[in-house]
């Protein structure tokens, strides 16, 4: 562990990068309205970023409690799925969008609550795996409750289908998730995040209230989660608990996390695209066996770059999966070189 | 350490890595076409029939100068995934009606005109995003003129959705699902019996039999909750009276509590809505409870050969509800009787069709019937056209609502006699008779 880690980062971002940032963000922002211009710009490809745009903030969420705080959460998705459903089952009532999306990002929040107490005391393994059984139970909930969520049949939800609008929505949501993200990572929450994910029982001592801050950061990242589920519900224009409960929703957003480097503010951004586009082209080359070249990327991924593309670049801020769970596991693994 | 370090994160990754998998493993490995797969000509010449008439025929594959273009059609089914094999056999029942279309009927007349038809179907992996995106592809980017159903009553939810969006036409026949078509949609024509209608058949030839009493046992999930809701209403009609309704959630292993509350109500027939596993639960909590109902009707499993296989001498005598068997006596002019359909199907496959396949062949069937009836590509007025249809094909009949639910199909329904399925309802499709009440488990 060094103080680089435990301190605020520091913003030394050289100004090349963050020129190329806000270009990439213009290009993102004007890129709808090339639609008449570019032929490459159609309407499925505004609906590929859209999809993308979600994962990535979905993936920076899951970050920020397995990443920052080192709480490796095997069932993030339910916090989408909860928001999902809150957004459903409101707008199916009758509500307009905007409140029940609110709504059911609060549900989110306040499930995240209710459920972060008991599990957060929880370490390593158990907690992932706690975390997965939540997610299994509150799907069956979901089943079960027929008259509020529809059970197995599930629900519709008005079509609206803008297909730009949402381009419009997600992105900007992308954003405002990871600059909240960045300003986390540069306040003296998020150093006391990195604090209890180096030692908890050290920050403890040193005086970090390690319960209330874990708990910050698993509802603020239940509360955007549960943001982002409903809009892909009002999207969908469908929800029933299999098509929202997935398990390898979480799975992906662990991978993409992973592969951007767990830990760091831009790591799940690029992991997430990475991944998404990867996945459109091993998708149409590799079509049998596809699943299969996208685990075996990723056992390459994991062995080779353990810090993600951005420990790749030199940016030493992050972890790896090793380390977080080598504690755990018995022994604490050496420091990275 | 540090060797150790790579070892968990290597089986973590083994374990993700079996977890994609595993939703992969009835993947169709035999055939390996390309992602996005072109379904124009194929096969066909080992059926001396078909070249000898394509000689004559102007409009074909082989003799495309005599057409006035092509008709783009596009589907996104599941080739991986969840349902990978109903995929499989969507996908191939697509392919026999292309085939038959472009290789020996000649092309869709429109007007004084023939068109082939090209079909670009894409892998939804079962995943209703991906399935989503793959739809809203092939209208913005491939531009086709119509769409195909997807397999599965989710994904045709979100698909829909999206045709309806653009204003492009989808006919489907795979997804049975009530509220599919309760949405107000304009542009979704489904050729398969909705699951409302499922039990129909089964419980009108009870009833004439003299069922009087009734029990409902279904999965908590879209289509077994449409088939209860569709038994319910179908006793009412028939003058059945439902002593209980059970409901349980989905993957359960044991259904015996439900079948000994039923057996002490003592109702005539039992009716159950599940998949094919939940036909297995449901004879041997019967059998357990020591319970013999007169009639039993099962969805999705007794129509399934591997049903008796795997029940054995239990399996006599279930009645289960069919949308197609290659037994019934439907006939058309196109494809001629539905077992002449099956053995076409099974010349070309190597397999025999289910009715998810019958069922898409139909699909298309239904679409080039319209497209002719309107004599137009217009999307207006083959939707018209649509609702104009009423036909007989080797599937049944074809006569669509306004909400574009196929009103005119009755369901059929099986019974398991001496190990085979035997059509027994409805009267004008069967081909034996119903045998009720059935004897008693110990007495076969």
């Amino acid at each position: 562990m060094t103080t680089d880690t435990l301190s605020p980062m520091r913003s030394t971002m050289p100004r090349w990068r963050i020129g190329l940032m806000a270009l990439v963000i213009a290009s993102l922002f004007a890129m709808p309205l090339l639609r008449d211009q570019v032929d490459w710009i159609t309407n499925s490809r505004l609906f590929s970023f859209t999809q993308m745009f979600m994962l990535v903030a979905l993936a920076s969420n899951w970050n920020l409690t397995g990443g920052f705080t080192g709480y490796v959460d095997f069932g993030h998705a339910v916090f989408f799925g909860i928001g999902a459903y809150g957004t459903g089952v409101l707008m199916h009532n009758g509500w307009e969008f905007p409140p029940a999306l609110i709504a059911g990002a609060i549900f989110a929040a306040v499930y995240a609550l209710i459920v972060g107490y008991p599990t957060l005391r929880l370490k390593g393994p158990y907690f992932s795996i706690a975390m997965l059984g939540t997610f299994v139970a509150v799907r069956e909930i979901v089943r079960v409750w027929k008259g509020v969520t529809g059970g197995g049949v599930g629900l519709t939800l008005p079509p609206y289908l803008n297909r730009v609008a949402f381009y419009y929505y997600t992105l900007a949501f992308a954003l405002f998730v990871v600059a909240i993200m960045w300003w986390i990572r540069r306040s003296e929450f998020g150093a006391s995040l990195i604090a209890i994910r180096e030692d908890e029982i050290g920050a403890e001592m040193r005086g970090i209230n390690t319960t209330v801050q874990k708990m910050t950061a698993f509802i603020v990242a239940g509360f955007l989660s549960g943001v982002v589920g409903g809009m892909w519900a009002y999207q969908n224009t469908f929800i029933d608990p299999d098509i929202v409960f997935i398990e390898s929703r979480t799975i992906e957003l662990v991978m993409m996390t992973m592969l951007g480097g767990l830990g760091t503010v831009l790591g799940p951004v690029l992991g997430a695209a990475t991944i998404y586009w990867m996945r459109d082209v091993v998708w149409a080359s590799f079509l049998d066996y596809h699943l299969i070249v996208e685990g075996l990327l990723l056992i390459l991924i994991v062995l080779f770059i353990p810090r993600g593309i951005v420990g790749m670049f030199g940016d030493r801020s992050g972890t790896s999966l090793g380390e977080l769970w080598g504690k755990w596991l018995g022994k604490s693994p050496p420091e990275e070189t | 350490m540090r060797k150790q370090r790579k070892l968990w994160v290597l089986m973590l990754v083994l374990a993700m890595v079996a977890a994609a998998c595993g939703s992969d493993d009835t993947a169709d490995t035999t055939s390996a076409p390309p992602a996005a797969t072109t379904t124009t000509a194929a096969a066909g010449t080992d059926d001396t029939t078909t070249t000898t008439e394509a000689e004559m025929i102007p409009c074909s594959t082989s003799t495309p100068d005599g057409c006035a273009g092509t008709i783009l059609l596009g589907a996104a089914v599941s080739e991986t995934g969840r349902f990978s094999r109903e995929g499989k056999d969507t996908r191939q029942g697509y392919g026999t009606w292309v085939d038959w279309l472009n290789e020996e009927y000649g092309g869709i007349k429109v007007g004084e005109d023939r068109y082939l038809v090209e079909l670009i179907q894409y892998d939804d992996e079962g995943d209703a995003d991906t399935a989503a995106n793959l739809v809203e592809r092939l209208i913005t980017e491939d531009e086709v003129d119509f769409l195909l159903g997807p397999y599965s009553s989710g994904l045709t939810m979100g698909t829909s959705a999206i045709a309806e969006r653009y204003d492009v036409l989808m006919v489907e026949g795979n997804g049975a699902s009530e509220t599919i078509f309760e949405r107000g949609f304009q542009n979704i024509f489904a050729v398969l019996t909705p699951a409302g209608n499922y039990t129909q058949s089964a419980i009108k030839a009870l009833a004439d039999a003299g069922a009087e009493t009734m029990v409902i046992a279904y999965e908590d999930t879209a289509f077994p909750t449409s088939v209860g809701a569709g038994a319910v209403k179908w006793a009412a009609e028939y003058g059945v009276e439902v002593l209980a309704e059970e409901t349980y959630p989905l993957n359960v292993a044991d259904v015996s509590a439900i079948m000994t509350k039923f057996r002490d109500l003592d109702p005539d027939i039992f009716v159950g809505g599940g998949h094919f596993n939940d036909a297995l639960l449901f004879v041997r909590g019967a059998k357990e409870a020591g319970w013999t109902p007169k009639g039993m009707v099962i969805t999705v499993g007794p129509s399934n050969p591997e049903f008796a296989a795997e029940v054995g001498v239990d399996a006599n005598y279930i009645i289960g509800p069919t949308q197609w068997e290659a037994s019934m006596s439907w006939s058309d002019e196109w494809f001629g009787t539905a077992a002449e359909f099956a053995a076409r199907y099974e010349a070309k496959w190597g397999e025999k069709p289910s009715y998810q396949a019958a069922e898409s062949t139909a699909t298309g069937l239904a679409l080039h019937l319209a497209i002719e009836l309107a004599g137009s590509l217009d999307t207006d007025a083959v939707r018209q056209a649509l609702r104009d249809l009423n036909v007989d094909t080797f599937y049944g009949p074809i006569d669509f609502d306004d909400t574009g639910k196929n009103a005119g199909k009755p369901m059929g329904a099986i019974q398991i006699l001496d190990g085979a399925t035997q059509v027994i309802a409805p009267a004008e499709a069967s081909v034996a008779d119903l045998v009720y009440p059935m004897p008693a488990w110990d007495e076969r």
